[in-house]
C-alpha cells in the first residue's frame, strides 16, 4: 500500500517530465512523415478496413458485425502489447542517460505507458465512427469504457515495470517478451469469444489476467451490457497484484540499473 | 571564517565488478554456472575517499586518465549510489559531465531545450522564463526550430553549455566540457564560469589543462588510482602530479599555451 501512495507521489511530482517525455516519444514517431499525428487515427482506420474485407466478405465469420466485435479488444490488445514491448526497452534504451544525469527511473517506464494510453484513446475515434458505420447499434455503456481502461493502464505498468528491470539484467527478456505477446494474443479471447472454447477447458482461459478487462471492453461496446461486479473486481485485483510485483522489482534494483545498462 | 560544506564526501568508495565476457544472455549464464566459474574481479575506481568543499569554492580535479575523477564527479551528481560512505550535497546541482546528453537529435533545439531542463530538475515554467537567453547565449539564431541531428558540434555543445549553466544551479559540476568548441566560444564560457564563482557558486572542474587550474581553482584535488594523493594550493598539487609523469611531458606542460 505505501509502494503505491509512493509510485503515486512521484508520478505527481514527475508529471511535466514524464508529460515531455511521452510527447516525445510520439512526436519522434510521427516526425518527418506528411499525416504526423493522423497516423494514429489511420493505422486502426485501415486495419478496421482490412479486417473488415476479409473477415465479412472472405471469411463468413458466425458473428455479426464482426469488426466491431473484433476491434473494441484489439484496440486494447495493441495498446498493451506496444507499450509492453516499448516499455521494456525503456531503461535500457535510455542508458546513455542514466548513466549521466541523476534521475528517477520510473519516469521511463510511465512515459512509455503515458505515450501510447494516448494512442489508444486516438485509436476509439476511428472505432466509434465505424460502429455506425456497420449499423451496430452505438451503446449507452461506451461511456463505461474508462473503467476498464484504467485496469488494463495499472496492469501494463507493472508489467512494464516488471520487463524493464528484467531487461537490464538479461537482454534475453525483450526477445522472449516477443514470444510470450503472440502466445498470449491466441490464449486471450480477442479474435474469438470465450464461448468458443469447450466448458472443461475455460478455467484454464480464466487464469489469463487479462481476460477480465478485454470481457469488460467486449461487453460494453459489442452486447452494450456492463460486466458483473466480480469480473470488474477480478480486473482490478489482477491490476494492482502486477503493478505492486512490477513496481516492488523495479525500486529494489533501480540502483543498480546504471551498472549494467 | 565558518563555511558550511556544499559537497561532503565521507570516506566514499566505488566498487565496480568488472566482468571479463560478461554473460549477457541467459544462456552464457546457464553455461557459466555449469561450469562454476565466474569470471570476474572487482575494482574500485575510487577508494575511501573524503573531501568536503565549501560552499563558494572552485575546486579542480585532476589526474591521469583512469585515476576516478569522472567517477567521482558522478558519484557527487548522484549517478553511482557508492558502495560504501557517504555523500551529502548541499543545494541544486547542475552536472555538466557529458554535454548534451538527453538531447534527442530528431527534436528542435527549442523542444530539446524543455526537455534537458526538465531533465535536470527545473520546471517548465522556469524553463520557459529563461528560454530566450539560453538561446542568445547559444548563438544558434533560426536554428533554434532545426532538429538538433542538424547542428555542428560547435552548435550542439554551445546548447547544451546554455542550458546546463542558465538554469542557475548552487552547485556546477562540470567535466572536461570546454575540449570543444572555438576559442572566442571557451572565453565566453569560461567567462560565464567566472561569474558563477563572483557569485559564491561551488564549483567542482575536472580538467587535463593546468593553466585552468592555476587561473580559476582556489585548491586542487589529485587523485591517482582512485585515492587522494595531494590536495591543496593548486601549484602545489599540480607539481606533484608532475612527480607521475615523463620529463618530456613536464617540459610540454610547462610551456606556456599561446592563444
Amino acid at each position: 500500500m505505501l509502494l503505491m501512495i509512493q509510485l503515486l507521489r512521484d508520478v505527481v511530482r514527475y508529471r511535466e517530465l514524464i508529460w515531455a517525455l511521452a510527447l516525445k516519444e510520439l512526436k519522434v514517431r510521427y516526425k518527418r512523415s506528411v499525416l504526423g499525428f493522423l497516423w494514429a487515427l489511420l493505422n486502426p482506420a485501415l486495419l478496421m478496413l482490412v479486417l473488415t474485407a476479409v473477415f465479412a466478405s472472405i471469411m463468413k465469420f458466425p458473428i455479426p458485425h464482426y469488426p466491431v466485435f473484433l476491434l473494441c479488444v484489439l484496440l486494447p490488445w495493441t495498446f498493451f502489447s506496444q507499450a509492453l514491448a516499448y516499455g521494456a526497452e525503456s531503461i535500457v534504451g535510455n542508458g546513455d542517460l542514466i548513466k549521466k544525469v541523476k534521475l528517477p527511473k520510473m519516469i521511463f517506464p510511465v512515459a512509455a505507458l503515458v505515450s501510447n494510453l494516448i494512442n489508444l484513446l486516438l485509436s476509439l475515434i476511428p472505432l466509434a465512427l465505424l460502429v455506425p458505420l456497420l449499423r451496430h447499434p452505438f451503446y449507452a455503456t461506451w461511456l463505461y469504457l474508462p473503467v476498464p481502461m484504467l485496469a488494463l493502464a495499472i496492469f501494463t505498468l507493472g508489467a512494464i515495470f516488471f520487463f524493464s528491470a528484467a531487461n537490464v539484467y538479461y537482454r534475453d527478456v525483450s526477445h522472449i517478451l516477443q514470444v510470450v505477446l503472440s502466445a498470449w494474443f491466441y490464449i486471450t479471447p480477442i479474435i474469438y469469444p470465450l464461448d468458443f472454447i469447450p466448458e472443461k477447458f475455460r478455467w484454464i482461459f480464466k487464469l489469463n489476467p487479462l481476460i477480465y478487462v478485454v470481457n469488460g471492453f467486449r461487453l460494453a461496446v459489442y452486447y452494450g451490457q456492463l460486466p458483473h461486479l466480480q469480473s470488474i473486481a477480478a480486473s482490478f485485483i489482477c491490476a494492482f497484484l502486477m503493478l505492486f510485483i512490477g513496481f516492488y522489482l523495479f525500486r529494489k534494483h533501480q540502483n543498480d540499473f546504471v551498472f549494467y545498462v | 571564517m565558518e563555511r558550511t560544506p556544499a559537497i561532503h564526501v565521507e570516506n566514499v568508495t566505488q566498487r565496480f565488478r568488472v566482468i571479463h565476457e560478461r554473460p549477457d544472455t541467459v544462456r552464457e549464464l546457464f553455461a557459466r554456472f555449469l561450469r562454476h566459474n565466474a569470471s570476474f574481479h572487482d575494482f574500485d575506481a575510487v577508494k575511501r575517499v573524503s573531501l568536503n568543499i565549501p560552499k563558494g569554492q572552485m575546486v579542480g580535479l585532476i589526474g591521469r586518465n583512469g585515476s576516478g575523477k569522472s567517477t567521482l564527479l558522478k558519484i557527487i551528481a548522484g549517478v553511482y549510489r557508492p558502495t560504501k560512505g557517504t555523500v551529502q550535497v548541499e543545494g541544486t546541482l547542475a552536472p555538466l559531465i557529458e554535454l548534451g546528453a538527453g538531447f534527442h537529435p530528431e527534436l528542435t533545439g527549442r523542444e530539446n531545450i524543455l526537455i534537458n531542463g526538465l531533465l535536470l530538475g527545473y520546471s517548465k515554467r522556469e524553463m520557459a522564463e529563461r528560454e530566450g537567453s539560453i538561446i542568445e547565449f547559444a548563438e544558434l539564431g533560426d536554428f533554434i526550430d532545426a532538429p538538433v541531428k542538424q547542428y555542428s558540434s560547435g552548435m550542439y555543445t554551445r546548447l547544451a553549455f546554455a542550458v546546463a549553466t542558465e538554469v542557475d544551479p548552487d552547485i556546477l559540476l562540470l567535466d572536461e566540457i570546454l575540449a570543444v568548441g572555438d576559442a572566442p566560444f571557451k572565453q565566453k564560457c569560461l567567462g560565464r564560469i567566472e561569474s558563477f564563482r563572483e557569485r559564491g557558486k561551488t564549483i567542482v572542474y575536472v580538467t587535463h589543462d593546468m593553466q585552468q587550474i592555476r587561473n580559476y581553482c582556489d585548491r586542487a584535488v589529485l587523485l591517482e588510482r582512485g585515492e587522494i594523493m595531494a590536495e591543496g594550493d593548486p601549484e602545489e598539487v599540480i607539481r606533484s602530479y608532475m612527480t607521475l609523469w615523463s620529463p618530456e611531458a613536464v617540459a610540454a606542460a610547462m610551456t606556456p599555451v599561446t592563444s
